[in-house]
């Protein structure tokens, strides 16, 4: 009787859990807009937390873990996860969330595409470029609005059942973004136009869509570390165009910062890129406000 | 309400497409036509590695590895390329060009050919099943046995120029890499649990060699079996610790000249068997560059080999007389990223803490044991170029000379062209 008992316990749990899609996305950004854009028909992981480079992740065994039992796999793209990708997904042994598959989901697909280097002068002398351009484009909020309208549409497909939901979730997103973009915009309109530094090029698209002008990055080239000469070349361009803020990602040394600010009137900003790197960043709009008050409070 | 907004992003995005500049435009268009003509294309890249080395034993490394108390001599190895023997002065390793792609929707596969100064040889052709259920994939073809850590890496991603002493002095060079196949299972439940059984062709040098004809017995293939698990208990956030058990069995035969008059006179044939663990830490600083991250691995392997004599033109009355050779090794590394894209490392290397050799003779010996200290400073330039400086000192068991302490130094040059690689764990 017992036996019976745990039988139909366990059978119960499989069909109540069976009703959710699993999710699993590589960054935390998107785990962010998909939890929004699923609501409680998904259980939703990211494989890097907020505080990690994705450039640079090892493919552990806890991420095949994550990956092996996935029903959608959601990656930003664009190379962004070249490093570790196949690894976990191969390593997975998931062939629902393969590349091509309807479990794998490339949200850069619908995004304009900034920095495109042109194939015929590509070459890797030029740093982490990657051939399909600058993959940092979450941090626009224009984006994040095609990318939940992605993501819902590909829920959708796995699940038709509560695709209204998807879709209508997506659209109040999307409504969401453009009701704060006002307070965005407003907020960020005395940086219209200025120039700042930033470390890596993550902020292209972000600066892009609120007017602010990248003069230079610390890095000398996209994943090259800040060297001497190169400093020395940032410190004269902050005096020269009379630069702010120096603008950097959380897990870069503000070594390099600092000896600039040291130098000159420019003050570093740190803020994060990703969900979930600071308590204030819970959520995507929350990052965004989040981003926006640390370049705006004095 | 839905539909409206549907068309609003759409025409939103053919605004933004249309008032994108024309060039940008055709870059994209150019840049998707080769990403997807890439797709369809293996990824090829090749791995040129090249090191500076210098060492101040009496007659060479080479000759102290083939001389090494209880671990002998090779027997009759066919490999053209060598990794192992690193001369003074300039040193080339061979040039590793690697293919690989999804074959199709079941397949993908791995080649790499290993080409040296001397020739060509196929190192890896692998192909594996994408598409299994229950956890499970299949690979066959020619490759490096899963087994312990390190011995399905490839020379470049190695932290240290050489390879580990007692694998070098187990398996040689190569490390255990052969034609045979691999059945993995991923097994369900909350922790990281995979096991994997493989048989080979058993054509190993040093551990499990072939060679029968006219004086010793034929054994079809595959003659050897290996069997091995891993497992990552824990989730951690910023860390992961993995642990092995690993072990295998199969034919091994040996021809020797035991009076140096250059034609072999004894044949012996019989079993060889190694087993082991191994673990790996690592830990993920999420700074920038690798500075802070840690990687600590160790492992163990013991071998046994009971050969008997099968022909003897010598002492013919040895024939059924057997040998027995049992022997042990391990290291045990760590890494340590101290500034932007430069790590510092240590290795600690021990080998024949058990070194025992029963002659057919009757002789009984035990032999001392040998050790190795490294450290290293490398630094990536970028993902694609590596320089390391490399310093050993090591005190050698020998047959010959007795124990002998040896400094070597190694600077090495390694650069990748081509496709961006992905390693595992």
């Amino acid at each position: 009787m017992r036996k019976i008992m745990i039988v139909l316990a366990a059978a119960f749990c499989t069909a109540a859990y069976a009703g959710k899609l699993n999710v699993v996305t590589t960054t935390s950004d998107l785990a962010s807009i998909t939890e929004a854009v699923a609501g409680k028909h998904a259980k939703v992981e990211s494989i890097c937390s907020g505080n990690q480079d994705p450039h640079h992740l090892q493919a552990r065994p806890k991420f095949i873990m994550m990956a092996r039992s996935a029903d959608l796999w959601i990656r930003t793209g664009m190379e962004l996860e070249i490093g570790w990708e196949m690894p976990v997904i191969d390593g997975s042994r998931n062939r629902k969330i393969r590349p091509g598959e309807p479990g794998h989901l490339d949200v850069s697909k619908h995004i304009r595409k900034l920095e495109i280097p042109q194939a015929d002068m590509l070459t890797r002398a030029m740093g982490d470029v990657h051939a399909q351009g600058n993959p940092h484009y979450m941090l626009d909020p224009e984006n994040a609005k095609i990318v939940a309208t992605d993501i819902a549409e590909r829920l959708a497909q796995l699940d038709p059942e509560n695709g209204g939901t998807y879709k209508t979730n997506a659209a109040a997103f999307c409504t969401e973004i453009d009701r704060r973009m006002k307070t965005w915009k407003t907020a960020l309109e005395p940086l219209n136009g200025k120039p700042i530094v930033t470390y890596h090029k993550s902020w292209v698209y972000f600066c892009n869509r609120f007017g602010l002008k990248i003069a230079i990055e610390l890095e000398p080239k996209p994943g090259v570390p800040p060297c001497p000469a190169h400093l020395t070349r940032v410190t004269e361009t902050v005096q020269t165009e009379k630069i702010g803020i120096i603008l950097q990602e959380p897990w870069y040394s503000r070594k390099a910062a600092e000896r600039i600010a040291e130098k000159t009137e420019a003050r570093i900003v740190a803020a994060p890129t990703y969900t979930g790197s600071d308590p204030g960043a819970g959520d995507y709009f929350a990052l965004i406000d989040l981003i926006v008050k640390r370049l705006t409070e004095k | 309400m839905n539909h409206r907004y549907f068309s609003a992003l759409v025409s939103a995005g053919t605004f933004l497409a249309l008032t994108a500049s024309a060039e940008e435009a055709n870059t994209q268009a150019s840049n998707d036509l080769n990403s997807s003509l890439r797709a369809f294309n293996p990824a090829v890249s090749a791995i040129i590695d090249t090191y500076l080395y210098s060492e101040n034993s009496e007659e060479g490394m080479s000759h102290i590895k083939e001389e090494m108390s209880g671990f002998g001599h090779s027997h009759g190895g066919d490999h053209d390329h060598d990794h192992g023997t690193a001369e003074n002065g300039f040193n080339l390793r061979h040039l590793e060009l690697a293919f690989s792609a999804e074959v199709d929707n079941y397949f993908k596969a791995l080649a790499i050919a290993a080409i040296s100064e001397d020739g060509a040889e196929m190192e890896v052709a692998e192909i594996e099943t994408t598409g299994l259920p229950w956890g499970l994939a299949i690979k066959a073809g020619k490759f490096f046995s899963d087994f312990g850590y390190i011995n399905a890496q490839h020379s470049h991603q190695w932290s240290f120029t050489d390879q580990p002493l007692m694998y070098e002095l187990i398996f040689g060079s190569h490390g255990l890499n052969e034609k045979g196949a691999q059945l993995s299972w991923l097994a369900p439940g909350p922790v990281y649990l995979l096991f994997g059984a493989e048989a080979f062709q058993g054509e190993n040098e040093k551990m499990f060699n072939y060679i029968g004809g006219e004086h010793l017995p034929e054994h079809d293939g595959p003659r050897l079996g290996t069997g091995w698990m891993k497992l990552a208990p824990f989730q951690f956030d910023k860390s992961e610790l993995q642990f092995g058990l690993f072990g295998g069995t199969g034919v091994h035969q040996e021809a020797h000249d035991g009076d140096g008059d250059g034609n072999l006179d004894h044949w012996l044939d019989g079993d060889s068997t190694f087993w082991g663990c191994d673990v790996v830490y690592k830990y993920d600083s999420n700074k920038s560059y690798g500075q802070g991250d840690v990687v600590v691995q160790a492992e163990y392997i013991g071998r046994k080999q009971d050969l008997e004599v099968v022909e003897h033109d010598l002492s013919p009355g040895l024939v059924g007389k057997y040998k027995v050779n049992r022997q042990d090794g391990f290291y045990a590394q760590a890494t340590y990223g101290i500034l932007p894209r430069i790590r510092a490392g240590l290795r600690y290397e021990m080998v024949g803490l058990v070194n025992e050799e029963k002659t057919p003779s009757g002789g009984d010996f035990k032999y001392g044991d040998s050790w190795r200290a490294g450290a290293m400073v490398d630094w990536y330039l970028s993902e694609f170029s590596m320089i390391r400086l490399q310093v050993n000192n090591g005190e050698y068991e020998t047959e010959d000379t007795g124990t002998e302490n040896v400094w070597e130094g190694f600077l090495q040059l390694t650069v990748s062209l081509g496709a961006h690689g992905a390693h595992k764990f």
